[in-house]
């Protein structure tokens, strides 16, 4: 899922609760009494529940496929056939290659040097695409596909220290 | 309960103006950390340069300061509801006050004299590696965390052992014997919703004092070198569960307020149904295993570990939607509702609550993780539950109790104040979630040119919340001294 679509996403549930939280406020006028309210109550939440806990099943199942880690990225997109070690260190990334080839699953393997850091890629118009964790003691293996050739920027996404925000780096994809 | 805008009876003024001291402390807290959150969306938007180390060293104090701020005010609120019908030790509570008080001091002095920038989140071992402070500043902000949590842990006692004797054991608070048989509803002796959350919250809030007391030990010895570096994944695991808990419970511990106030404006009563009694004593398990959806990109940990933190984090929602969001909904349908500040701030805070977790449950499917986590849509729906949920609920009783024992009800001018308080709230944290899907990381001190827009349409309603928090503070201001005086003479 793409952080734009996640916002329409946000947007289209938000209007929805807005809607019914207003339908509340205006009819919270004199009405009828909670003894009749309390019944209508009741089964709404057992309706809801029903509802809300199919939901949260279902997406918990279908979110299943497309986990982020080792396992399920190289069921989905092939074993790795180019690995790219990354260490990250207060304040910079430093990568094995800085190129990396297009339309091929390629994997990350994204340590640190000191504190925990974020190994995030951006492609070239700006959009977070994948992101890991590096940790001191710890070796985090990210398996991706670049479908489009370009510039990425690495930014990290863990705070580390009054430089964080400047702990960047480019590498291109052909 | 009864109608009546001021039930508080003088036998339990000593606890009262304890109460008066941590909504009064923790809402002064909340104005000054807010400034600093003013400053840096200022930085932001590019309106207003700061240094680096300053940023994060305000970003640092922000975050603690206003987590602290809410859970005590929050705590004095649900302390002054139970007060009702629960003996409560005034004399704890003030203990409990300076303790929590000292610790908030020890993290001013750290980040404003001893430039600690570690962040809130004090994640190991960066406090101990930051390169632009000393050892004594990380164990200056360790131990304030540490005098905090013990603050935490007596008010969590003190009300533990209010509920429980009050209610004939914890099984009685917790009303264990009708959750095993919902037809045996007895006709008296069950708690009220107020005492099951403290109750409730007592129990977590002293596992997570607890888990953070237990974690510092560690620390300590790194720091003083008796055992080697700590391992990262243990520590990430252990800040979480404390830091989560203790930002968590601040929201449980308002709807315990909700649960007490709405039903003074509505005029009907909200009583401990079998729904009510199962949904907060499953939340006692509840908050304490969703904390693993802020772990989901440390690939390391454990597959189960992240896979029960995306299915807690929903179930944590269901109960608290289903039966506190449409029993408060419930409640107010149709009860000629009496609009005031305080219940224009809960209708305002259970709109926030459920649109902050609209943005949590989104963030906690890992998948959408992986390309929100760390950016502005993690403040953003925090900040929605704290600014529109906690906070509001905890300055409605604030309003509710010093309008209720001054006797001087609040103006249209007042409520005009709390809608515009919604209105700058919600401007104000929807630009985070707009930010935060255009990729914007959190925690910069500074953001690219494209990145300005957001913090630049957010500003103008930063500047109407405060003044709408500028109006409602004189309002309460005046209402404090009468308020005050009239705990210490015995009520009708
Ligand atoms: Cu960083």
């Amino acid at each position: 899922m793409t952080p734009g679509l996640v916002l329409w996403v946000l947007v289209a549930l938000g209007v929805l609760w807005t809607a019914a939280w207003a339908f509340v406020l205006v009819r919270s006028r004199p009405g009828p009494g909670f003894d009749v309210i309390e019944p209508v109550e009741n089964r709404l939440r057992l309706r809801l529940l029903v509802i809300f806990g199919g939901i949260g099943l279902l997406v918990f199942a279908l979110s299943l496929h497309a986990y982020p880690y080792p396992r399920f990225r190289a069921r989905a997109l092939g074993a790795p056939t180019e690995t790219i070690s990354v260490l990250g260190a207060q304040w910079g990334w430093s990568l094995s290659r800085n190129t990396v080839p297009a339309r091929v699953p390629v994997e990350f393997v994204v340590r640190s040097k000191d504190v925990n850091h974020d190994f995030a890629i951006y492609d070239s118009s700006g959009v977070l695409l994948v992101q890991v964790q590096a940790m001191p003691g710890y070796a985090n293996r990210l398996i991706y596909r670049f479908e489009r050739p370009g510039t990425y920027t690495v930014r990290c996404l863990e705070y580390c220290g009054i430089f964080h925000h400047i702990m960047r780096t480019t590498f291109v994809v052909h | 309960m009864a109608t009546s805008a001021s039930p508080y009876t003088g036998t339990n003024g000593a606890v009262l103006r304890a109460a008066i001291g941590y909504l009064v402390g923790g809402f002064a807290t909340f104005l000054a950390m807010g400034m600093l959150g003013l400053l840096m969306r200022l930085d932001h938007a590019g309106i207003l340069v700061i240094s680096p180390d300053w940023f994060y060293r305000l970003m640092t104090l922000h975050g603690a300061g206003m987590v602290g701020a809410v859970l005590l005010a929050a705590l004095g609120g649900l302390c002054a509801v139970v007060s009702q019908w629960v003996r409560l030790s005034a004399r704890a509570l003030w203990i409990a006050f300076v303790a929590y008080m000292t610790g908030m001091g020890l993290v001013v002095v750290a980040t404003l004299l001893g430039r600690f920038a570690g962040g809130w989140t004090v994640l190991h071992p960066l406090p101990f590696d930051g390169r632009t402070w000393s050892l004594a500043a990380a164990l200056a902000v360790y131990g304030g965390y540490l005098f905090t949590a013990l603050g935490l842990l007596i008010v969590c006692v003190t009300l533990l052992r209010g509920t429980t004797a009050a209610c004939g054991g914890l099984g009685g608070a917790l009303a264990l014997r009708y959750l095993v048989s919902p037809r045996s509803r007895p006709q008296a002796g069950l708690p009220r919703p107020a005492e099951l959350i403290a109750t409730v919250i007592a129990i977590d809030g002293i596992l997570a004092a607890l888990a953070g007391l237990i974690y510092l030990v560690p620390l300590f010895a790194e720091a003083a070198g008796v055992v080697p570096a700590v391992d990262a994944l243990f520590a990430k695991n252990f800040v979480l569960l404390f830091g989560h808990t203790m930002a968590n419970l601040s929201i449980y511990v308002a709807a315990g307020i909700v649960y007490a106030v709405l039903p003074v404006y509505t005029g009907r009563p909200w009583r401990t149904t079998w729904p009510v009694v199962f949904a907060w004593d499953l939340i006692i398990v509840l908050m304490l295993v969703n904390y693993s959806h802020h772990l989901y990109q440390d690939f390391a940990q454990p597959l189960g570990l992240e896979i029960l933190g995306q299915l807690g984090s929903y179930a944590v929602g269901l109960p608290s939607f289903i039966v506190t969001i449409v029993g408060a909904l419930a409640l107010i349908y149709g009860s000629g509702l009496r609009w005031a500040v305080p219940s224009i701030l809960i209708v305002l805070g259970l709109w926030g609550w459920v649109f902050g977790g609209l943005g949590a449950l989104l963030d906690a499917t890992l998948p959408i993780n992986q390309v929100m986590h760390n950016t502005m849509w993690v403040p953003a729906h925090f900040h929605t539950y704290y600014i529109l949920g906690a906070a509001a609920f905890a300055w409605a009783y604030l309003y509710h109790l010093l309008a209720g024992l001054s006797d001087v009800p609040g103006g249209r001018g007042a409520r005009i104040a709390a809608w515009l308080y919604g209105v700058g709230a919600a401007g104000f944290v929807i630009m985070f979630f707009v930010a935060g899907a255009h990729s914007v990381p959190r925690r910069y001190a500074v953001h690219l040119p494209q990145w300005q827009i957001y913090a630049r349409v957010a500003v103008p309603f930063v500047l109407l919340l405060a003044a709408a928090l500028a109006w409602l503070t004189v309002d309460m201001l005046v209402r404090l001294g009468p308020a005050w005086r009239r705990t210490r003479v015995p009520l009708a």
